[in-house]
């Protein structure tokens, strides 16, 4: 029992830890390449170097602090100096995390990215699509509006600024999204408040 | 009486089919055959953990106490689960975000352990990896005939590709998407098949009644 498990064991460490950097330059690209499209920035190759290059060029990190909650935020560092925040929440099946990009005045939403969602493929999956992405470009950030309708996932009015389609078939991933997006974007708000000392 | 190589993989392919005969494995039927990328990949995983495994504890099954030969097959199992788990994660760590948590649970697929316990720790190790291998290939094949049915409905593609001119002809049926669309496409095959079986076992059974 005891040379079984050892020889088990040497196995799965070998094959770990000889596969470990192809899997973390795996989720570097996966991450870099997020950012590049949620911010468009312009890539000079389409490679993890490339897309390096461009996250490191163009980017900054910082992570605002407020009554406990840490916020990450990506900010351009030259012209349009757009703003990204890094959101997170409960989906229907598991987590959902992904970036929301907002102008630098904070009132318009200029993309979306989902870096980590497990939905039900062909129905929650589906908002890691391109068509349901682009809805929330240019869509306004109603601020004034209460924590939870501050952007509107389906429900209410087509016509008002804040609101894009929900995912037919998938109404619960869909009020996920509109619930994690709202909750983090407030935790921001508070902690960029904070640190201006608005 | 040892069992042929050639009745291994009739047996596991057919006439003792883990899907549609033993009705083993349908956690992962059901979850995974709604696009046939996923349903490949997890096929891989699990042709590669039944045949090795099956190998690995055929050749240590005279050393195996009796007591602990459980935990020693679940031992074994588990580190070709998480070898496959990492070969998916380099190799498409896309399909890997899809199917990840699916792929962790081959561990307790039934099949695998079942064929441990059935066939592994009774013959010996060559006939053992073939029985894996065709006992994989056996369950592939069926969840492919699924995934070949409920991408195209649920999704309007196959492998990824969209259908031809789907515009015009197609609708989405969410069910196929769903796992009760699996129930179904899985209550029709095993229908199918096991008339099928049941047609050609007719006439012996007929000639024997006769004969007595």
């Amino acid at each position: 029992m005891g040379i079984v498990s050892s020889l088990l064991g040497i196995s799965i460490a070998s094959v770990y830890y000889t596969s470990l950097p192809i899997v973390k330059a795996n989720e570097v690209l996966f991450l870099n390449r997020a950012i590049c499209t949620v911010f468009d920035l312009p890539v000079a190759s389409d490679n993890a170097a490339g897309y390096e290059k461009a996250v490191e060029e163009n980017i900054v990190r910082d992570t605002l602090r407020h009554d406990g909650e840490s916020i990450i935020t990506l900010t351009q560092k030259s012209a349009p100096y757009t703003v990204g925040i890094v959101f997170s929440g409960v989906g229907f099946w598991d987590r959902i995390e992904g970036i929301i990009t907002v102008t630098k005045d904070l009132s318009t939403i200029s993309g979306i990215y989902f870096t980590e969602q497990h939905e039900t493929p062909g129905l929650g999956a589906r908002i890691e699509e391109e068509w349901f992405r682009s809805q929330f470009k240019g869509r306004k950030i109603l601020w004034e509006n209460p924590i939870g309708k501050r952007i509107i996932i389906g429900a209410g009015d087509k016509t008002q600024v804040n609101r894009v389609d929900a995912i037919t078939g998938a109404t619960q991933t869909s009020m996920a999204v509109m619930k994690s997006l709202n909750r983090s974007l407030a935790s921001f708000k508070n902690a960029h408040d904070s640190k201006n000392g608005l | 009486m040892a069992l042929t190589p050639k009745q291994v993989a009739i047996n596991a392919l057919w006439k003792e089919n883990p899907i549609f005969f033993q009705v083993l494995g349908i956690c992962s039927t059901l979850a995974v055959t709604n696009q046939l990328i996923n349903t490949l990949y997890m096929c891989f995983g699990l042709v590669f953990t039944t045949t090795l495994s099956n190998w690995v504890f055929s050749l240590i099954r005279n050393f195996v106490p009796p007591r602990v030969r459980i935990i020693t097959q679940v031992m074994i199992i588990a580190v070709f689960v998480m070898i496959v788990e990492i070969l998916i994660k380099v190799l498409d760590p896309e399909i890997h975000r899809i199917i990840g948590p699916y792929v962790g649970l081959i561990i307790t697929n039934c099949i695998v352990m079942g064929r441990l316990e059935a066939f592994a720790g009774q013959n010996k190790p060559g006939i053992s990896l073939l029985d894996g291998c065709m006992q994989g290939i056996g369950y592939s094949f069926i969840l492919i005939i699924i995934a070949c049915v409920r991408e195209p409905l649920g999704f309007g593609t196959i492998l990824g590709f969209p259908l031809p001119a789907r515009e015009l002809w197609w609708h989405q049926w969410i069910i196929m998407v769903q796992a009760p669309g699996a129930f179904f496409m899985l209550a029709i095959v095993t229908w199918i098949a096991r008339g099928m079986i049941a047609r050609q076992n007719k006439p012996t059974t007929t000639t024997s009644a006769a004969k007595s």
